[in-house]
């Protein structure tokens, strides 16, 4: 602001301060004459001065605007005319012309054309609501809360807050909501209609859940507004039949007393398990659940959000933060523990208060988890999530009525089909609704174990610890002012001999049971709400009873309908009453919006028959809150815009509640105060979404023990789906955060406190209900989220947009389509590695490039020894993402120093991932390293081999066991120095075709690590060799001979690829050339003056012209001693000789020479040819063959046969002495 | 097995080696029946002692047989089992006196059959294990001529190198030589008159050649 600006508009402040009006008798009231124009203007704008001064004198408002000067530019809310009056009754100047822009201290506009707010940008521009607002407020505001014009996107300003200065971010500017919303008009309106309340500023609302992703409501129903925010979510197309369930809740509610404000704040149920999550059945589901567990406080519809505060100016003014205050409820399910846990807990007690405030979140929780007996109970526990879903009451219940819900659906359309022809629903037929509801189910059933309590204030409770809360209470007990839902503390406070009864969970599931049959047999539509409580539409009983077609109106029959209703329910609550000894209230209306209203009024043990007539006064009375589905949030909203009462929301139109409370909202509010509900009994309702949430218990230390807990409620919520078989396409999760200014410790041990919670969705794109691909989704959301692990207090997955799957396949949870496994394995978002090194194998030419030259050219150039591969990214594509337990980005390749010092879990992980590299490295290194190894005689031939020392075993340790295995297995055989020199022949044997002499490199320039790379890549032309260091077990399985003749693939490396050539720089392919051109020449000269070992084309030709490398020929093996001149040496020939030669000589006896021929042959077997058993076989033959024949020799022969058989023995004994045995066994 | 050489006929020997002292240890019952397990090798059920130490102490014990079999040293392999009192019982001898006489430096050189006009193979696997398996069947059956082994039996392996080779001297020694025995004398004086040789098999396949053998040295001996 200039002082220019200053000076002008002093000035006409002055003048206008100095203007006084003393009756139009003044110059200014003279006629104009002709061409006057100028001074008729200047009178006009003295008269209208005049005016002003006039309206000034005659005001008795505060002149706050005194010294302020303004122009209005363009339209604005209010009017021109009301600012003028506004600005000049307080005091102000009031300028209609604006004659240059320094005139005014302030314009005034709403919006101005971009042109105007170049030309006004040093001017103070203001939005019509600083003077509407500086009003209100008694005072001058300060202007520029409400400049129009920004000082640039981003740009921070000095603000003043609390007598504090602080930075902060202009903000955006708004558009025409804004405008419309915080207009002055509107919050005109909303004051004259508002019976209490200020008016708030919408737009800057905070709500808890972001309103971009539709969460549904009965997902997270410990959200408090969810319920109302997803109804502003939802399309007006949704059917009708998502009333319904906000019928069932709010029926709940008003059944139950509505606490009054003294009473314990209206919190966040601290653990709300969903088990059946569907858009429209859960909320009825929920509150099934509470109705059943007794819960008055209504946690699913009046959790706190604080009333819509606005958020500081740095929120974008149009997102609504997702910013919930959530106030713990005590004392709630099951492991009984109270604060004292914590209070004992001697981790805790241990630590310094002053240390304690000032620990970190982690720490914290690494404190609060280091006492086992609270570890048990948090989700670091690994069994947490099946205790969890075991203990809990609520799921318990929850369970029971998915049960009971299907059985009934069974029943409902086994029925169905045999009654089919079912009387036509006309259009306008009245209806008869029975809500049907135990009294205080859970008390009640719990006393009649407990008769003794019946008239005495009696709760069900987990224990009597201060800290339970109390699920049920019977009437007397509420006659004290004890409600469901409240803390056992509080509740002995208003009543110190209340009588806590335990849970009989049994004793429910009966009494639901006879509950029911007694309802299936009315025959009338039963649409099962919760445990205790159902809906049954008797409709076709009770007109028929009337005997019309039930649309026309005759006071007879319908007065018949109506009692035949009145008689069924008499006849329900009788029933009932006798099956279980407790009672029942109904309610009967016309529709399910009646019936529920009137169950209220029937409460305790009545009925009550909302007749049509009395309908709309009857509700009229209500409030606004008490109507099903419409809670805190919308009542408060409603309030808001003045309605407190049912009857006032018919006064109101329907346009304009459709504004406030969104399409589907508004008009269902609408419809519901003048008694309508579209809604069916027995509409099927559809499940919209299956969720798995867990807020108590939930302390992590690290995010690690996140990850894994996120894959065990992945896998709790697969469970689930698959039981619904569904599949989802789209994943919400949800995140309670502590709130930052909540403690450390909520007031519920373990629970979820004060918090902020957070929604996110995704598309999953296929439908899936595969718990590897939620359990990715939901880390990376939950990491997207970047929320400290410590801080998190509460997670959900809720899958939506549900399919079903179309066969049952409870073990094969794969689902129905089939996809393809591009990326096997979890962490598909690593990089390739580097191409594998295999382990040397025999064939395998030259080992001493190992290491991938990318490797050395990374290290060489300015960067970290370890190299990072870009992350998966985090956001919601269809990548996989990393599921491998870390969100650290792995490096391929890993300093085996750094490796060991790293903790045994993520070394596993690493180890994955870098193992082929490590496994180059390490071969390298096993050559290279120093240190001498110990090696057990076990591992280790005889021969020792020398670059075993040189093994580092630290690094042998490291290596994963088969690599190991072969690194030792190759050095188990021992090699000549020279073999490691040599180049090894792929194939010994291998005839090979000889390229044509060619440019061929035999070296290479040193250090140029890219070359070796591209040598690799030719496949095994590689014919470096100098460097050919490394051990390799080719020593066993290549054939000996092959090593020393020629290496037959050294020719082949003599093509030298053009693109190889081509890109080695200028320098070294001139020295590459010319070393090939001598290489040339000396082949073609026939001078091997290499000092290489390569044998030149010539010997190489000569070596595959005498293919018999090597070869130790061995001596020729000694003939095999042979008997008779039929050269017999194998024993069946040599038996059937024996035979024969017996046999032809059994009547003379053998000759001599007979036996001494077998003698001599029997001695050569056992010294030369050296087979014992033959001879000992042989002679057992002869041996048995005589025996054969004995009887019938003659005792002469006999006898030579003996003599014969004992000298062939003998001889064989003398033989098997000479070879220094021991007498053969010839017995 | 097309390419043998000297060290994958040794190795094979040696593994036959070892599965035959495992089978001993089993026929003779030197460890307790629990203690072995059941096993197949060259398709034949044998039993294989599964204690780590004694696994170990065969091991080692096959690995010096084969440094000592690489150099081509040995006459015979023998599986001695003595009594309580360290005398010996039995000898089962593996008389490997007619492998091929391969120099050092040529281990791994390939062998070639000495027959030019009909090369055969050197090692033919199928004929060899069958062999093997005719030998480990003998030594199986060789529980009932043996009867059954005295109480506290012991085992040991020996060597018998070849006259004129060198004594296997090293450090670390593996081997340590035995007292000069009756055996020197090559006489069956000191023999006790009951000893026996049951030979169990001359196994012959290509140039897999040895014979095995079972010396016992009588039911009282007093001497080796």
């Amino acid at each position: 602001m200039g002082s220019r600006l200053e000076k002008k508009s002093t000035l006409v402040r002055k003048r206008i301060e100095g203007h006084t009006f003393s009756g139009e008798t003044g110059e200014e009231y003279e006629g104009s004459a002709f061409g006057g124009f100028t001074d008729y203007f200047r009178r006009k704008k003295i008269k209208l001065q005049n005016l002003d001064a006039s309206i000034r004198a005659s005001s008795d408002k505060p002149q706050i605007f005194k010294g302020v000067v303004c122009h209005v530019n363009g339209y604005t809310q209010p009017s021109l005319n009301d600012l003028h009056n506004l600005i000049v009754q307080h005091g102000g100047g009031f300028m209609q012309y604006l004659d240059g822009k320094t005139m005014v201290t302030h314009i005034i506009a709403a919006n101005l054309t971009p042109k105007k707010k170049e030309e006004f940008k040093r001017y103070r521009i203001v939005k019509p609501a600083w003077i509407v607002d500086s009003v209100n407020a008694g005072r001058l505001l300060p202007w520029d809360a409400y400049r129009v014009i920004e000082e640039g996107a981003g740009q921070r300003v000095l603000g003043f807050d609390n007598g504090q200065v602080v930075s902060q971010i202009g903000k955006k500017s708004a558009g025409y909501r804004e405008q419309t919303d915080t207009s002055w008009y509107t919050s005109q309106l909303k004051a004259s209609q508002a019976v209490a309340g200020p008016s708030r500023r919408v737009g800057s609302a905070t709500q808890t859940v972001t309103p971009t992703e539709e969460i549904e409501d009965d997902g997270f129903p410990s959200l408090t507004s969810s319920m109302e925010q997803a109804m502003q979510g939802v399309l007006p197309s949704q059917t009708a039949a998502d009333a319904e369930p906000d019928d069932a809740e709010d029926e709940e509610r008003t059944t139950l007393q509505t606490p009054p404000p003294s009473s314990p704040p209206p919190a966040a149920a601290s653990l709300l398990v969903h088990h059946l999550v569907e858009r429209a059945a859960s909320p009825e589901l929920n509150n099934g659940l509470e109705t059943a567990a007794g819960i008055v406080d209504k946690s699913g519809d009046r959790t706190a959000v604080q009333p819509q505060e606005v958020i500081p100016a740095d929120g974008p003014l149009e997102e609504e933060s997702a910013k919930t205050v959530l106030r713990p409820r005590e004392g709630s399910q099951e492991p009984d523990y109270t604060m004292a846990v914590i209070r004992d807990s001697d981790a805790v007690n241990a630590i310094a208060p002053e240390e304690y405030a000032k620990m970190t979140a982690e720490e914290h929780n690494a404190v609060l988890l280091s006492d086992p007996r609270i570890r048990k109970s948090t989700v670091v526990h690994p069994d947490f999530l099946d205790q969890y879903y075991r203990e809990s009451r609520l799921h318990h219940l929850s369970t029971w009525k998915a049960e009971l819900k299907s059985q009934l659906q069974a029943l409902a359309a086994e029925k169905s089909a045999t009654q089919k022809p079912k009387v036509k629903k006309l259009p306008g037929q009245r209806r008869y609704i029975l809500h049907v509801d135990f009294d205080s189910f859970f008390a009640a059933v719990s006393l009649k174990k407990h008769p003794q309590y019946i008239d005495k204030p009696a709760v069900v409770a987990h224990g009597g610890g201060s800290g339970s809360e109390i699920a049920s209470c019977n009437y007397p007990a509420r006659d004290f002012g004890i409600k469901n839902g409240m803390w056992m503390k509080r509740a002995q406070e208003l009543c110190p001999d209340v009588k806590i009864l335990p849970y009989d969970f049994p004793g429910y599931e009966e009494a639901s049971r006879k509950f029911y049959d007694a309802i299936m047999a009315t025959g009338g539509i039963v649409q099962s709400v919760s445990i205790d409580e159902a809906l049954v539409d008797v409709s076709d009983t009770c007109i028929a009873e009337g005997g019309t077609d039930g649309v026309k109106r005759s006071e007879g029959c319908q007065d018949r309908e109506q009692r035949k209703a009145d008689e069924l329910a008499q006849g329900l609550r009788d029933e009932v009453l006798a099956k279980t000894g407790c009672a029942v209230s109904v309610g009967i209306g016309g529709n399910i919006l009646l019936a529920k209203i009137a169950l209220r009024k029937a409460k305790p043990a009545g009925q009550y028959h909302l007749k049509p007539e009395d309908v709309l006064d009857f509700i009229g009375l209500l409030e606004v809150q008490s109507l099903p589905g419409i809670a805190w949030s919308i009542g408060g909203k409603l309030e808001d815009i003045g309605i407190k009462l049912v009857k006032d929301i018919r006064e109101c139109s329907r346009e304009r509640l459709i504004n406030t409370l969104g399409p589907k909202t508004g008009e269902k509010v609408w419809e519901y105060s003048r008694g309508i509900d579209k809604t069916e009994v027995g509409d099927q309702v559809i499940r919209k979404s299956v969720s798995a949430e867990v807020n108590w218990g939930v302390r992590f230390e690290n995010r690690e023990q996140v990850d894994e807990f996120m894959q065990g409620l992945s896998a709790e919520l697969m469970k689930r789906l698959i039981k619904e078989r569904v599949k989802g396409k789209q994943l919400t999760m949800k995140v309670m955060r502590r709130a930052a200014d909540a403690p450390l410790d909520p007031p519920k041990h373990l629970g979820h406190g004060k918090c902020d919670t957070y929604n996110k969705s995704m598309q999953l794109g296929v439908a899936t209900n595969d718990v590897a691909v939620i359990a990715k989704e939901a880390i990376a959301m939950m990491r997207s989220f970047n929320i400290s692990p410590g801080d998190l207090r509460g997670i959900g997955v809720q899958m939506q947009k549900l399919e079903p799957i179309k066969a049952v396949i409870e073990a094969h949870h794969d689902g129905s389509q089939r996809r393809l496994h591009f990326k096997p394995g979890a962490p598909a978002p690593m990089a390739a590695p580097p191409k594998p090194v295999m382990p040397p194998k025999p064939d395998d030419e030259i080992q001493d490039d190992h290491k991938t030259p990318e490797h050395k050219q990374i290290r060489d150039i300015n960067q970290p020894s370890v190299r990072f591969e870009p992350a998966a990214p985090v956001t919601p594509s269809k990548k996989p993402l990393n599921i491998a337990g870390t969100q650290f980005i792995l490096p391929t390749q890993v300093d085996p120093k750094v490796l060991a010092e790293l903790p045994a879990d993520i070394r596993a992980k690493l180890a994955k991932h870098i193992l082929p590299s490590t496994e180059g490295d390490a071969d390298n290194q096993a050559v290279k390293a120093q240190t001498s190894r110990p090696v057990s005689r076990a591992d280790l031939p005889a021969v020792m081999l020398p670059n075993m020392s040189q093994l580092d075993p630290s690094i042998l340790s490291e290596l994963p066991d088969d690599v190991r295995a072969e690194l030792m297995n190759l050095y188990k055989s021992p090699r000549k120095p020279r073999a490691e020199q040599a180049v090894l022949p792929q194939s010994p044997r291998k005839t090979r075709v000889l390229p044509p002499i060619s440019k061929q490199p035999l070296r290479r320039k040193r250090g140029g690590g890219s070359l070796f790379g591209k040598s690799r890549a030719k496949g095994g032309d590689n014919t470096l060799t100098q460097s050919n260091f490394v051990a390799r077990p080719q020593a066993i399985e290549v054939p000996a001979h092959s090593r020393d003749t020629t290496p037959a693939a050294v020719d082949s490396a003599a093509e030298l690829d053009p693109a190889f050539l081509a890109a080695l720089p200028e320098d070294i392919r001139a020295e590459v050339l010319a070393q090939q051109r001598q290489s040339r020449l000396q082949r073609t000269g026939g001078i091997d003056t290499s000092l290489h070992r390569h044998r030149t084309r010539a010997a190489k030709k000569k070596d595959l012209e005498i293919p018999a490398v090597r070869v130790i020929r061995l001596p020729t093996h000694p003939a095999v001693p042979t008997f008779t001149s039929r050269k017999l040496s194998a024993l069946p020939d040599l038996r059937q000789a024996i035979k024969a030669w017996v046999e032809e000589f059994s009547d003379e006896g053998p000759y001599d020479e007979d036996t001494q021929a077998l003698v001599r042959y029997l001695t050569d077997v056992v010294l030369v040819e050296r087979d014992l058993e033959k001879a000992q076989q042989v002679v057992r033959w002869v041996e048995w063959v005589l025996g054969e024949v004995e009887e019938e020799l003659e005792a002469d022969v006999k006898e030579g046969w003996d003599g014969a058989l004992k000298e062939v023995k003998g001889g064989v004994q003398e033989a098997v002495r000479e070879r220094g045995l021991p007498p053969l066994d010839l017995r | 097995m097309a390419e043998t050489t000297f060290r994958t006929l040794i190795t094979a020997f040696t593994d036959f080696l070892t599965v035959a002292i495992h089978t001993i240890l089993w026929e003779r019952s030197i460890y307790p029946k629990t203690s072995f397990l059941s096993a197949r090798k060259y398709n034949f059920p044998v039993k294989q002692n599964r204690h780590p130490k004694v696994c170990e102490w065969i091991n080692d014990a096959v690995t010096a047989v084969e440094s000592e079999l690489l150099k081509g040293r040995v006459h015979s392999v023998g599986v001695v089992i003595f009594t309580k009192d360290s005398k010996p019982l039995e000898r089962f001898v593996f008389d490997v006196s007619r492998f091929p006489d391969v120099p050092v430096d040529d281990l791994d050189t390939l062998l070639q059959s000495g027959d030019a006009d009909e090369p055969q193979s050197i090692l033919p696997v199928v004929e060899m294990e069958e062999q093997f398996r005719a030998t480990l069947s003998k030594l199986t059956a060789s529980r009932t001529s043996l009867g059954p082994a005295p109480e506290g039996c012991t085992f040991t392996v020996a060597i018998e190198l070849k006259p004129d080779a060198l004594a296997p001297v090293s450090h670390p020694q593996p081997w340590i030589p035995a007292q000069v025995a009756d055996d020197e004398n090559d006489g069956a004086t000191a023999r006790h008159p009951t000893a026996k040789t049951t030979p169990l098999r001359a196994i012959k396949a290509g140039e897999m050649k040895f014979e095995a053998w079972i010396e016992e040295a009588g039911s009282d001996a007093a001497d080796g």
